[in-house]
């Protein structure tokens, strides 16, 4: 009872209650280097691309090179990123790009118009986008399941539609999407941009990527909030499937042919670019601006890795090192203590 | 009696088993503990008790490696030690059992029980004969039959308590800590559980028992430790000790403070419930009144959480009617029920009440996002406006509106989950558990927001497993079991005796 010390008055101006258990987080050293590692391995890999051959690599020409190059894989990413701020994966992104790309090609060779065929290799882009929401939504699959399972079925759609042959010789007039340029910027680069900030602006001012957001990080505390989960995780999945499926269409104008599977690579590495991407937010979550990091890294890494001459075997395993590099020192550096 | 008393109070002779001396260790310049001296003698059950914040999982994590004393050392049977990690104090017998338990799911009881290094295996392969037998002879110590091929994830939660405690057993534990072990049992459950914490202190364990049920505390251990602002405040024979002494001590003030009285409601019916039917809950019917607090109490498995659920639309009722001014409003999901003025905080916050990795302002947006955008447009300012008056109003201590919610204590995450509801205004308020793991001094504060909104017209209906709470902070209390109503008082007049027997559904 000695022990007893006199007594606080609480409420306003008491000082503030105590947080055990939990530090204050500064901007340590730590963390800076955890937040921008990705950044900075971009930078990094610039600069030895740079040193190694600076007469090719260090050129606006190059430059506007990589920035075509990866401009469909952003948007691919950029989509990507909807579906995983959800908590959610989409693994049909590249056979819907297939898909897309394919569907545009048959409809310009029997003639019809570029809008017209767009709009309905759009629409099958989004209507596939739905059945994985409404497989994922309504009838409870894991998005891995349902969209792998689509992914095999949309790869067969893509063959069948073009018969397994390679589909070219289309109207010029298709050819600007794809291949235009627009103060010596490529076209499709302009379309990433846009799609890059529709999404950003999504994410970033509107209600939905709120509910993105708080289903994300935990479906449940939003179901008791109010919030439609199904319809709201449905919805990202409808637009993973669009911007897959433009795309798509964007790629077959670029490279003047469409096949069953030429967007097919482009799931892989939109996962790993969101991941990537993932690694410079600090509260662990897919985020666009991440995303774009990550694309331009692989973008990056593959344009180098050519202009040094390094074989596209050795490529692979050297971005897949990469990938998991980037990864790891992320995880490295958020561990407690 | 007199010696032990004096100078330092409920002290024994001998050396104690565990001795802490003035451990102290702080985060960025404040103290979370301070100069803490503590003692845990062979065979005794000791409780530490503090309010949220207090400093009391700080001092566990310490005893236990979790983290390194800034100052201070820990002495164990006299020696001296220093722990790198969670394993080396495992080593040296030191054992905490968190609130989440440490269970590996869809592994046997057995595995769980000596998972690790205690694994008995030649060359790698398990032995599985003498895995069964040496994990058998674990849960026989503890007087429980559990099945030991069971998968731990198919065990109820108590039992999922006795195979940690086993484990720790298995590991040769020699100072056992637990962290609100009884949080998620049953009163049957926390008998059995009891007995076993008799069973090993017998058997010369020392126990530190972590709880804000002070009623166990009085019921089970035998000297109580008492933190404040990160200080031991006083350590005392629990026999000496009251409950109100304990609360005075823990928040500096008296405990009948806690409740504030109670004022009176109107006549009006806001709710009308129309046997309403889930899983368990079996036709209820019941009537709120405007500014009435209506306590909802029953075992656990009662089905008194699934009620909130089926009123708050959380969970769709087979049968019934919510009705609410004469209107069928009968929510057929949580979006409905908010819509039509319902509002329920749910039982488990830290997995449905909050998102814990997002900002307090995150978070008191996802029921309002109606009201904080335009066109679907959501707007910074009104974003900002709307968690400050939430953090203003119900008095939230944080660094700000951009904090991580799991960064704050658990009073504090509780007032997120109500600021978020609130700024619905609600006209039926449903509650489940609203003071779980909270500290005395928010728990005050919650009792008296609880009353002003009732006051201002709001009905609101309270799932608590405390029954002074419902008795202290409710009108009329209805009682569960087995699903169906098995009895209604008036809390102003009825027992703690009278709630039980209705919950036992008088058979007791």
């Amino acid at each position: 009872m000695a022990m007893e010390r006199p007594t606080e008055a609480r409420g306003a101006g008491s000082p503030p209650v105590l947080t055990e258990s939990v530090p204050n987080r500064r901007l340590g050293m730590g963390r800076v280097l955890r937040l921008s590692g990705t950044g900075i391995g971009l930078i990094l890999l610039i600069g030895i691309f740079g040193a190694l051959r600076p007469t090719v690599f260090l050129t606006v020409g190059n430059f506007v090179n990589i920035l075509e190059q990866i401009s469909i894989l952003a948007i691919i990413a950029a989509v990507q990123t909807v579906v995983m701020v959800v908590g959610d994966l989409d693994m049909s992104v590249g056979s819907t790009a297939s898909l897309g790309g394919a569907l545009t090609a048959v409809l310009l060779m029997a003639g019809w118009s570029i809008p017209a065929a767009m709009l309905v290799a759009l629409f099958v882009g989004a209507l596939i986008g739905a059945l994985n929401g409404l497989l994922v939504s309504y009838v409870k699959l894991s998005a891995f399941i349902a969209t792998l399972a689509s992914m095999t079925a949309v790869t067969g759609l893509a063959f069948i539609v073009t018969n397994g042959a390679n589909i070219f010789g289309f109207t010029p007039d298709f050819k600007p999407l794809g291949q235009g340029r627009f103060l010596s910027v490529p076209v499709p680069v302009y379309i990433a941009v846009a799609v890059s900030l529709l999404i950003w602006a999504l994410l970033r001012f509107t209600t939905i990527g709120r509910r993105w957001r708080a289903v994300g990080g935990n479906a449940e505390v939003a179901r008791l909030s109010g919030i439609r989960v199904d319809r709201v995780r449905f919805i990202a999945f409808v637009i993973a499937g669009l911007g897959a499926s433009l795309a798509g269409i964007i790629l077959v104008s670029r490279l003047a042919s469409a096949t069953a599977q030429a967007g097919d690579s482009q799931m892989m590495l939109s996962i790993a670019a969101v991941f990537l991407g993932m690694t410079m937010s600090s509260y662990g979550g897919a985020n666009i601006g991440g995303t774009l990091v990550g694309v331009a890294i692989l973008g990056v890494l593959t344009n180098g890795l050519n202009i040094v001459g390094v074989n596209t075997y050795v490529q692979q395993v050297l971005t897949g090192g990469i990938i998991i590099a980037a990864v790891a020192l992320s995880r490295l550096g958020s561990r407690r203590r | 009696m007199d010696e032990l008393l004096a100078p330092e109070p409920a002290q024994r002779e001998g050396e104690p088993m565990l001795r802490a001396r003035s451990i102290s260790k702080h985060f960025d310049g404040v103290f979370a503990v301070r100069s803490a001296d503590l003692s845990l003698w062979r065979g005794e059950i000791h409780a530490l008790l503090g309010e949220n914040g207090a400093g009391k999982s700080t001092l566990v994590k310490i005893l236990t490696g979790v983290y390194a004393p800034d100052e201070g050392t820990i002495e164990l049977e006299g020696e001296q030690l220093e722990f790198r990690n969670v394993i080396e104090a495992q080593r040296a017998g030191i054992v905490a059992l968190y609130q989440e338990l440490s269970i590996v799911p869809n592994l046997s009881v057995a595995e769980n029980i000596l998972m690790g290094e205690k694994m008995p295996a030649t060359a790698g392969l398990v032995s599985w004969g003498k895995l069964f037998t040496i994990a058998g002879d674990h849960l026989e110590v503890l007087n429980q039959r559990i099945p030991l091929r069971r998968l731990a994830q198919d065990l109820s939660p108590v039992q999922q308590t006795m195979v940690s405690v086993a484990r720790a057993l298995a590991f040769d534990a020699r100072v056992l800590i637990l962290d609100e072990p009884t949080a998620s049992l049953t009163n049957l459950e926390i008998v059995d559980l009891f007995r076993t914490l008799r069973h090993l202190r017998d058997k010369g364990v020392a126990i530190v028992y972590v709880s804000h049920r002070l009623e166990e505390v009085f019921e089970l251990c035998d000297r109580a430790t008492i933190m404040r602002n990160g200080q031991i405040i006083a350590t005392e024979l629990v026999t000496d000790l009251t409950i109100d002494m304990v609360i005075s001590k823990m928040v500096g003030r008296n405990s009948d403070e806690i409740f504030p009285p109670r004022r009176s409601h109107s006549d009006e019916v806001v709710v009308e419930i129309e046997s309403l039917s889930g899983r368990k809950v079996q036709g209820a019917s019941l009537k709120v009144r405007r500014g009435e607090i209506l306590g909802v109490g029953g075992l656990g498995g009662s089905g008194r959480s699934e009620l909130l659920r089926l009123i708050s639309g959380a969970q769709r009722a087979q049968s019934g009617v919510v009705r609410m001014a004469g209107k069928d409003v009968t929510p057929r999901s949580v979006t409905h029920g908010l819509d039509a003025g319902i509002a329920m905080v749910p039982e488990e916050r830290r997995s449905q009440g909050v998102i814990l990795e997002q900002s307090i302002r995150e978070n008191v947006i996802l029921s309002n996002l109606r009201l904080v955008s335009t066109g679907g447009l959501v707007r910074d300012a009104r974003v900002r406006s709307l968690a400050n008056r939430g953090m203003a109003d119900l008095q939230i201590h944080a660094r700000g509106t951009s904090q991580k919610v799991g960064e704050l204590s658990g009073g504090n995450q509780q007032k997120v989950v109500l600021a978020k509801f609130l700024a619905r205004r609600p006209k039926l308020l449903l509650l489940d558990e609203p003071t779980r793991g909270i500290d005395v001094g928010t728990k005050a504060e919650i009792y008296s927001l609880i009353q002003e909104l009732a006051e201002a017209g709001a009905a609101v209906l309270v799932v608590s497993s405390e029954l002074p709470e419902l008795l202290g902070l409710c009108h009329r209390i209805i009682l569960l079991h087995q699903g169906r109503l098995a009895g209604e008082v008036a809390a102003e007049v009825a027992t703690e005796e009278q709630l039980l027997t209705y919950c036992y559904g008088r058979t007791i």
